[in-house]
This record gives structure tokens, C-alpha cells and sequence, in this order.
């Protein structure tokens, strides 16, 4: 304590030098609600995240592969694959429009979940883990909008992250091989426009995915008083899950699991769009998002904070 | 204890974790205005009980009121009410203070840039508000926070060791700010396991050990009181003889030249007026020195650690503790 703050040195007999002391104001009184105090819990949430270095590595990441993979395929000169290449990856030489979408195809399996896994399962477990969780939880908020909070921002964050990946899609994909009309999958042109509205909705499918990612690290989130527990788990059930379903007798699993329908975005690029697959899609990550979050926010209420 | 309606009462207050109680029915009664003290021994469960009145861990059975509020039915309303920390006080390092401030006192109200200078400016850290809290030093962050605790002017303040790596003239200021505190009406609970500390500055204390109250009261009357004197006259082996006649064998002893008498209340006056009328020549009755309030803890909770403290000294307390035995 620095000698002479005017509070420190105070004591009783300089009381009242000590600037609105506790107990005069709010004696006895309740303290006013937070105007606009439904956007106050995400505002908080975005100032931890974006004080957080490792933030900027992910979205850098989402930045710099379509990047690379425009600058890939352009020094090779065509198609690295012979035309036997991942889904759209044939195409992009001929029109920057697919580098978003090859970068998509890319990161949905593992970048994307990965992010995920990370950003949600920091969310609970690394708050406990530095020790913020007991000072934030001594506010008068109930657990209930945290989780809520904290869901919603890991969304927010990876919303960005799509935001980034498409930017960076079309930036570098018109930079290399310029924007030209798309053909769909079923053999019609649409036009520029068109073609990015239906990227912007592969794009919100993915995000749509990534929440059942994000609602499964927040329910680890809970259990474990480290982040990277909370991570490991998310990833390794994510992956058993992705490698039981690649086995023929596994078949029947393969409806009630939400990696199954992770590449279901393609529908979007048949003409007329195949909607069966994409709304069973969307079906799936909210039923499983909406229980692995009740389950963490279920959880949380009856966490007993020791960390 | 009577002091109108307390601001935190515990009530059969219970949390098991596994096979380990760590607060075993505990009633605990702090009244508005107290400076209170909260002692314990390591492990007595001190921040245990602090987690459950605050509503961070969920009691076994039993319960809590704060500020009017029922908790943990009624946590929010509670905590409305009341700041503080438990453990150290921990902060997002990447942040400066200021913004930590701001970050965490919107959780529970509008508060504005001056207030937050002015608490800053109470805890000594104004000159630092705008540094990373990660570069603050441990003393630092206890005074962030006090800092924080203040914000929003609670009823009660909570602090779990808040001297705890300060230095010693870090310790005197914050203790000169609780006493400030309690001066201005403010409710202190004060977890400490310094005796001095609490005998400096709280109004009424709680001894607790193994998750139980050992004895509650003013802290005036924690002390014991003290009724042995030792005795110099001209004839100490006469003088011997007449006060083990009063006194019986047991309650005289010869240290160092002086005879320790354990005199009881009021009796020192009949002592020398039977010396005087013995023609025994009383030089000297001088109090013996005084069972400081840290020997006093340590007899109550037991230095070793192995099972809970004898019974025969708790009761052989009670009569030291009028106003707070439990």
C-alpha cells in the first residue's frame, strides 16, 4: 500500500476522508439493474476474448489457409490432384469463387472443431483455472446466463472466424483467378451473386455444425477445472465419434451422430437446392447442441466452485 | 447473540466433501456494523464456509442468510448486497486494473470512471491503474481486490486473508481501511488466522476449528481473563504457608524468587490483608503477564492437529466467555 492514500491512511479516525465508503449509499437499498443488461454478459465475454493471444492464432489460421491454398494451386499450376482432388479443390484454378469452399472442405473437419474444442473449453474450465471463476461468480449473475453467455460468444468468436475464411476466400480467390459465375453440382451456371449467397449459406451451415462442437467442450468445460482436459476430451470423443462412423458397420450410428452431417453443405450447391439432407442436418446439431448445453447448464448450477 | 437483525447468520451450516466434514453444523451469527473477526487454524474450514455463505459451493444441509436473503435459494439477492473475495483475489492478467474494475463491477451495477479512480485511489493503486494486472505483484492484487470489493459500496464485505503477502506496511494500511470501514457502518467478515490482526481490528470474533465454533463473542472478551499474580514479600517461605492455607497447594507456585498465585476474581485484596495481618511485609503484587489471545487459540483448537480440543478445556473456557460460548 502506497504511504498516503487518503483511504489507506484513513483508519477511524480520518473515516471519513475515505470516499463513499460501503455502507452509506447502498445501505439497505438494491442497486439498479444494468440498462441493456442482456448485451452486458456478451460484452464482457468478447473484452476476455479478444485479451487473449490465443484467440488470434485461430482466426489467423482461418485468414491465412484460404490463403495458401489459392497460392498452392496457382504454382502448381492446375490441379495438384490430376482431377481426383477433395470436393472443389478440381475447380478453383478456374474460379476463385471455390477457394472459399475448398478452404471450407479443409477446415470443417478439424481446424474449425478444433477451434471450437479450444474456445469453449476455456470458457469455464480456464476461468477456474486462473482463478477468475470465484471472483465472477461473487457478482450477483445467475450461472444460467453465463452458460448462455459463454456459449454465445464461442459462436460470436467462431462466426468470426467464418467471417474470416470467406473474406480471405474471395480476397485471394479473385486475386489468383478472379470471380466467375458457378457451376452447381448439377451441371447449372449461377451467377456471382447467387454463387456467394450459397457460399455464405455453406458457411452458416458449418457454423451451425460447430455448435454441437462448441456445446460438447462447454459441457466438459464444466466438469474439469482444466482447459485443456475440457479440449482433449471434446477432441477425442469427436474422433471416435468420426472414426466409428467410417466403418460400414457402424451404418446404423451414423443417423444419430452430428459429424455425420458435417459435408451435408453441398446440398446447397445442387440446383434446386437439396434441402432433405441439410434440414436433417440442422435437425441433428440443434438437438444435440440444445442437450449437451442444457446437460452443462445443468451442471454448472450445481458446480461446487473450488478452484 | 443479540444485536438486532444480524447481516449473516449460518444456521446448522453443513458441507461434506466425500468422507471429510469440513463444516459440521455450524452457527455462526455476525451483527450489522461488527468488524468481524473469523479465526481458525489451517484446515478449520474458514474458506470453506466462506464459499458456502457466498453460494460458490452447495452446503450438505443447513443454510445461510445474508443480507436478508436465503442462501443459496436466494443467492442473487444476496450477492447484491455483499463483495469480497475468497482465497487471493485473481484478476484477468492481460488487463489492467482499471479494466478489470470495470470488467467485473458491470456485473453488478453502472459504475462510473470516478468511482472506480476513487477506489483505485483507496487501495494505493491509482499511479498503476492503467499496467497489466499479470506484472502486479501479490500484494498488488490483494489491494485490487479491496479495490473491487469496494465498488459498489456493499452492505457486507467479505475478505478471505486480505493481509496475505502484504508487507508490513501494506498490512497496517489495510488494516487501518477495515477499521475505516467498520468506522463508516460497513459490515467486515475478516477471515484471518492472525491473532493480533483480529484483536487490532474486529469488534467480534469467531474461533472455529474442524468445521465447528469453537467460542464467539466481543473480542474484549475472547482474551481470558487473567486473575494470577505473582507476590515478593519480605518472608516468602511464611508467605507460602498463609496463601496455600487460602489458596490450597495447587494454586501456589515459586517462580523465579516471586510466588505465582492463582488468585481468582477479587480475591487479591484478602490476600494481602491476611499477609498484612500474618506480619508478613508485602513488597510487591504485580499481575502475572497475560495468556495472550494466540495461546488462548491455540489451547482452544490443539497444536497437533490430532482430534478436536479436550473437552475439559472447553469447558474450563466457558467461564472465561460469558457473553460468547457456544
Amino acid at each position: 500500500m502506497t504511504a498516503g492514500g487518503p483511504g489507506m491512511d484513513g483508519g477511524s479516525a480520518h473515516g471519513s476522508t475515505l470516499p463513499r465508503l460501503p455502507g452509506s449509499a447502498a445501505h439497505g437499498s438494491t442497486l439498479p439493474r444494468m440498462p441493456g443488461r442482456a448485451w452486458g454478459p456478451l460484452r464482457r465475454e468478447w473484452m476476455k476474448l479478444i485479451f487473449q493471444r490465443r484467440s488470434y492464432l485461430i482466426w489467423g489460421g482461418a485468414f491465412a489457409i484460404p490463403f495458401l491454398i489459392a497460392l498452392a494451386l496457382d504454382l502448381a499450376g492446375g490441379d495438384p490432384h490430376g482431377g481426383e482432388g477433395p470436393l472443389f479443390f478440381a475447380r478453383v484454378t478456374g474460379n476463385g469463387m471455390y477457394v472459399a469452399l475448398a478452404a471450407l472442405t479443409a477446415l470443417l473437419p478439424l481446424l474449425l472443431p478444433m477451434a471450437a474444442a479450444m474456445v469453449a473449453g476455456y470458457m469455464i474450465a480456464g476461468e477456474a483455472e486462473l482463478g477468475t471463476l470465484r471472483i465472477l461468480l461473487l457478482r450477483p449473475v445467475r450461472r444460467g446466463s453465463v452458460i448462455v453467455a459463454k456459449w454465445s460468444m464461442a459462436m460470436i468468436y467462431l462466426a468470426v472466424g467464418f467471417g474470416l475464411m470467406l473474406a480471405s476466400g474471395l480476397l485471394f480467390g479473385a486475386t489468383f483467378f478472379g470471380l466467375r459465375p458457378m457451376v452447381t453440382l448439377s451441371g447449372s451456371t449461377v451467377s456471382v451473386w447467387h454463387g456467394l449467397a450459397l457460399i455464405l449459406l455453406c458457411c452458416l451451415y458449418g457454423l451451425a455444425a460447430m455448435a454441437c462442437i462448441v456445446s460438447l467442450a462447454l459441457l466438459f468445460s464444466t466438469l474439469t477445472d482444466s482447459s485443456l482436459t475440457a479440449l482433449i476430451a471434446t477432441v477425442v470423443v469427436y474422433s471416435v465419434i468420426q472414426v466409428l462412423i467410417s466403418f460400414s458397420y457402424f451404418d446404423w450410428l451414423r443417423p444419430w451422430v452430428f459429424p455425420s452431417y458435417f459435408l451435408e453443405y453441398v446440398s446447397f450447391f445442387r440446383d434446386p437446392i437439396y434441402w432433405t439432407p441439410i434440414l436433417k442436418g440442422l435437425a441433428a446439431f440443434a438437438a444435440w447442441s440444445g442437450g449437451l448445453t442444457l446437460a452443462a447448464h445443468l451442471l454448472f448450477r450445481r458446480k461446487d466452485v473450488l478452484s | 447473540m443479540d444485536c438486532g437483525t444480524p447481516i449473516l447468520t449460518t444456521h446448522a451450516l453443513t458441507k461434506q466433501f466425500g468422507r471429510i466434514r469440513a463444516v459440521d453444523g455450524l452457527d455462526l451469527s455476525v451483527c450489522r456494523g461488527d468488524v468481524f473477526g473469523f479465526l481458525g487454524p489451517n484446515g478449520a474450514g474458514k474458506t470453506t464456509v466462506i464459499r458456502l455463505v457466498l453460494g460458490l459451493i452447495h452446503p450438505t444441509s443447513g443454510h445461510a442468510e445474508v443480507c436478508g436473503h436465503r442462501v443459496p435459494g436466494e443467492l442473487q439477492g444476496a450477492l447484491r448486497h455483499v463483495a469480497g473475495f475468497v482465497d487471493d483475489p485473481t484478476f484477468y492478467p492481460l488487463m489492467s486494473a482499471r479494466r478489470n474494475l470495470r470488467l467485473l463491477g458491470s456485473m453488478t451495477g453502472p459504475v462510473s470512471a470516478q468511482r472506480i479512480d476513487e477506489v483505485l485511489e483507496i487501495a494505493g493503486l491509482r499511479e498503476r491503474a492503467d499496467d497489466r494486472v499479470g506484472g502486479f505483484s501479490h500484494g498488488m492484487k490483494q489491494r485490487l481486490g479491496i479495490a473491487q470489493a469496494l465498488l459498489h459500496s456493499p452492505e457486507l464485505i467479505v475478505l478471505d486473508e486480505p493481509t496475505s503477502g502484504l508487507d508490513p506496511r501494506g498490512m497496517k494500511d489495510v488494516r487501518e481501511l477495515i477499521r475505516g470501514l467498520g468506522a463508516a457502518g460497513t459490515t467486515v467478515f475478516l477471515s484471518s488466522h492472525l491473532l493480533h490482526e483480529v484483536e487490532q481490528v474486529c469488534t467480534r470474533a469467531v474461533i472455529i476449528d474442524r468445521g465447528r465454533v469453537v467460542v464467539q463473542g466481543p473480542v474484549s472478551e475472547l482474551r481470558p481473563q487473567n486473575d494470577t499474580v505473582r507476590v515478593l514479600t519480605d518472608d516468602q517461605s511464611k508467605a507460602g504457608e498463609v496463601l496455600r492455607a487460602q489458596f490450597g497447594a495447587g494454586g501456589v507456585a515459586d517462580d523465579e524468587g516471586y510466588l505465582v498465585v492463582q488468585a481468582g476474581e477479587g480475591a487479591v485484596p484478602e490476600m494481602v490483608r491476611r499477609l498484612v495481618a500474618d506480619g508478613v511485609a508485602v513488597r510487591a503484587v504485580v499481575p502475572a503477564p497475560e495468556q495472550g489471545l494466540e495461546d488462548f487459540f491455540l489451547e482452544l483448537t490443539g497444536t497437533d492437529g490430532e482430534g478436536p480440543a479436550p473437552a475439559k478445556r472447553r469447558a474450563g473456557l466457558a467461564r472465561l466467555l460469558p457473553g460468547g460460548r457456544r
